[in-house]
């Protein structure tokens, strides 16, 4: 305990709690959560889960709590330019958690309840929308539990299906390093449909932001929603996001998750809770990861129920010393006979000093179950690379052309034409910033 | 067009091609016959380009340029072009993504102004009809679950969208049916000028029933064994190659005394 106690933003954090519940009022489940992080402090390299994550250095700077709304001008700025080229949506804003009613273009106000998270009391909350995961095992869950006050819960009512995707776009600023931890709720209602779009955009010339995010997601019977998290950061960003959906009987979700350059750090848990029979799951996963970064997708399906399918497919491009993990977790019960699951993950290392940890994991207690996975770390095809470049195309399209090949499992399933064309563009426009290191480094 | 000389090459350290001498005019054909293992396929790679070969001697000139500087994608641009033995699958390359890239690379190149989308499916279309290339290529991946037959039309295909100079067909002919052969054959006489030039690299005769050679050279153990008129051919198909073979060690039994 004295080691993790040197850390400055260990014991600020311990006073922030101590202080917020000074009145010694607070929730079970935040009481619980602090205990379990106080107990054993941040994630280290000794967790199996963060093995390969050592968030430590990250965890060093000063940070401070302290939020400041930015002029008006400058929200407006960013908002545009966060903006989707050719994408018809709503737009949600939050800056530092708070939903900004005046930047947000919303539909009719019979699709949806919109909630400032702050505004629900804790015993509601806890009582209505707690999660599955209460975070004892993951203790950057956990540490937000404690601490979370803001964020958005927004429900989508019955039979209710939006005629525009929803594009949600959240603006963090302040005058320091920031450490922000929110949480939002998503509830879509039986026969409910919607696509959202997340960016995470920050506002702190070089400064540096550390977020700790969750998200909770409730599909109910027969809805579908389509997630798309783009993480396109600064270098000074952290991205630690946990995403829990629970799928209740005969629903679908779609889970797009776009990390690209150049957040030094991005974790992402996704914990997907089939809760009912028949439902489907599709998540789809495309991570460039470019030099000095690192890129952690942990993914975990639980297969409850029976005739449920899940479809998982996460691709990686490295460059430089970019250095990624994925850790791909199904478990199928005993009860949820009939179930498929399918599992790829593919690496391509475009450089020799980029790294890449996967692990597959396969965990199945049902025995009338189809379940495959498979997981490759490879190159490009010189033969392949040859046969272009043998009709004129010049090497860095030829590459080009093979990394847009290798990523069409993924980019030939987002069915929103300008995401897909926004997506594939910063993948391109990042990789050709950085092809000049690779050029000599893997085909000199 | 093209001056090889004296061209040696290796690849993993073995001396593969062991002093290539082959002069080639604009509106010339020649086909390359030889036993399996001679090295045919080695000279296209390097002439094209592949990186696996090295040359350790010798000079290939296209037109007065050292070809042997260029990249690969160079040398296409300035108008070799290589119909492959075995054509690679890409699969999520589009074929019309790659064509339309080779393309517009090798225009701006030649200095050609930019196709409008139109006039590239004109193009398509037109030059898909001259060598009688039937298979869908919209929303296709290059080459994938294409036959072995459609894959070899494709290469042919691809060469008649980019006008080369220099073609330089790898056993195109090899496994094509007859009707398939004949196909290819009629696009590739279509193709013809006085500006291009074609090496057939083959061991049928049959094909050059349809493509009639100016000359006919084989290759056997890295260098052109003999070289001649479309007779040649004829007489390759009758006699085989075990002639050439105890004639050719005979010499360097000879030449070793
Ligand atoms: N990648 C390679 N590595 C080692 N040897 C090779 C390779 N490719 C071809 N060879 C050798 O080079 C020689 C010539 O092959 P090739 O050019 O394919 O002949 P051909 O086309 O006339 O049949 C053969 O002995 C073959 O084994
Ligand atoms: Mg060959």
């Amino acid at each position: 305990m004295k080691k993790l106690s040197k850390s400055p933003l260990y014991q600020q954090l311990v006073d922030a709690y101590n202080q917020r519940n000074s009145d010694g009022n607070a929730a079970q489940e935040r009481e619980q959560a602090f205990t379990a992080f106080v107990e054993k402090g941040f994630p280290s390299n000794r967790d199996e889960d963060w093995k390969f994550t050592n968030i430590a250095p990250f965890l060093a700077d000063d940070y401070s709590f302290e939020l400041q709304e930015p002029a008006a001008a400058v929200l407006e700025n960013t908002v545009q330019q966060a903006r989707i080229p050719g994408l018809d949506s709503y737009t949600l804003v939050l800056v530092n958690g708070k939903i900004n009613g005046t930047l947000s273009i919303l539909p009719d106000a019979s699709c949806f309840k919109l909630q400032q998270l702050s505004e629900v009391s804790d015993v509601n909350y806890f009582n209505t929308y707690k999660s599955e995961h209460v975070g004892a095992g993951n203790r950057m869950l956990a540490l937000n539990t404690a601490l979370f006050n803001e964020g958005y819960l927004l429900e989508v009512p019955a039979s209710i299906v939006w005629d525009k995707p929803l594009h949600v776009i959240q603006l963090f600023a302040g005058e320091q390093n920031l450490f922000i931890q929110n949480r939002n709720v998503l509830v879509m209602g039986r026969f409910s449909g919607l696509e959202v779009i997340e960016s995470v955009i920050s506002l702190k010339d070089g400064r540096k932001l550390f977020v700790n995010n969750v998200t909770q997601v409730k599909v109910a019977e027969q809805a579908s929603l389509i997630q798309y998290q783009i993480q396109h950061n600064q270098a000074e960003d952290r991205l630690i996001d946990f995403l829990e959906v629970v799928q209740e009987k005969n629903s679908r979700y779609d889970h797009f998750s776009f990390n690209l350059p150049g957040a030094e750090l991005i974790r992402n848990n996704l914990e997907i809770v089939l809760n009912g029979s028949a439902t489907e799951t599709h998540l789809m996963g495309l991570y460039l990861v470019g030099d000095h970064q690192l890129t952690d997708n942990h993914t975990a399906i639980h297969h409850l129920f029976p005739n449920c399918d899940s479809n998982e497919i996460y691709k990686g491009v490295l460059l430089g010393k970019g250095k990624a993990v994925f850790n791909g977790k199904v478990f199928v019960e005993r009860p949820a006979q009939k179930t498929n699951a399918f599992q790829q993950n593919n690496n391509l290392l475009l450089s020799d000093k980029a790294q890449v940890f996967a692990k597959p994991q396969l965990e199945i207690f049902a025995d009338d179950v189809k379940c495959s996975h498979g997981c490759t770390v490879g190159q490009f095809d010189p033969e392949s690379l040859f046969y272009l470049r043998s009709r004129g195309i010049g090497e860095d399209s030829a590459r080009k052309l093979l990394v847009e090949a290798f990523m069409f499992d993924v980019t030939q399933r987002i069915t929103n034409e300008p995401v897909k064309e926004y997506v594939q563009s910063l993948i391109y426009e990042k990789m050709e910033n950085s092809f000049a290191d690779t050029n000599t480094s893997v085909y000199g | 067009m093209l001056s090889i000389k004296n061209l040696h090459a290796n690849i993993e350290g073995k001396e593969i091609l062991k002093g290539i001498n082959l002069e080639v005019n604009a509106g010339e054909v020649h086909a390359i016959m030889g036993p399996n293992g001679s090295g045919k396929s080695s000279l296209a790679s390097v002439l094209a380009g592949r990186e696996n070969y090295e040359v350790t001697e010798g000079e290939v000139w296209l037109d007065g340029k050292n070809l042997l500087d260029m990249k690969p994608e160079e040398r296409a641009r300035e108008g070799v072009f290589l119909a492959f033995q075995y054509p690679v699958e890409i699969p999520g390359v589009s074929n019309i993504n790659f064509l339309k890239t080779a393309l517009s690379e090798i225009r701006t190149h030649r200095n050609l102004p930019q196709l409008s989308a139109k006039e590239f499916l004109k193009m398509t279309r037109e030059k898909q009809e001259l060598v009688e290339f039937e298979a869908k290529l919209a929303n296709r991946s290059l080459n994938q679950g294409f036959s072995g037959g459609e894959k070899k039309r494709n290469e042919v295909f691809q060469l008649a969208m980019l006008e080369p100079k220099l073609s330089i067909l790898d056993e195109t002919d090899s496994g094509l049916d007859i009707d398939a052969l004949r196909i290819v054959s009629s696009g590739i006489n279509k193709l013809r000028s006085p500006e291009n030039a074609f090496v057939l690299i083959t061991h049928y005769q049959r094909l050059l029933e349809y493509i009639v050679p100016d000359f006919v050279h084989v290759l056997y153990n890295g260098q052109i064994v003999k070289s001649g008129n479309k007779d040649l051919a004829l007489e390759l198909e009758e006699k085989g190659y075990d002639w050439l073979k105890e004639q050719f060690h005979g010499n360097a039994a000879l030449n070793e005394q």
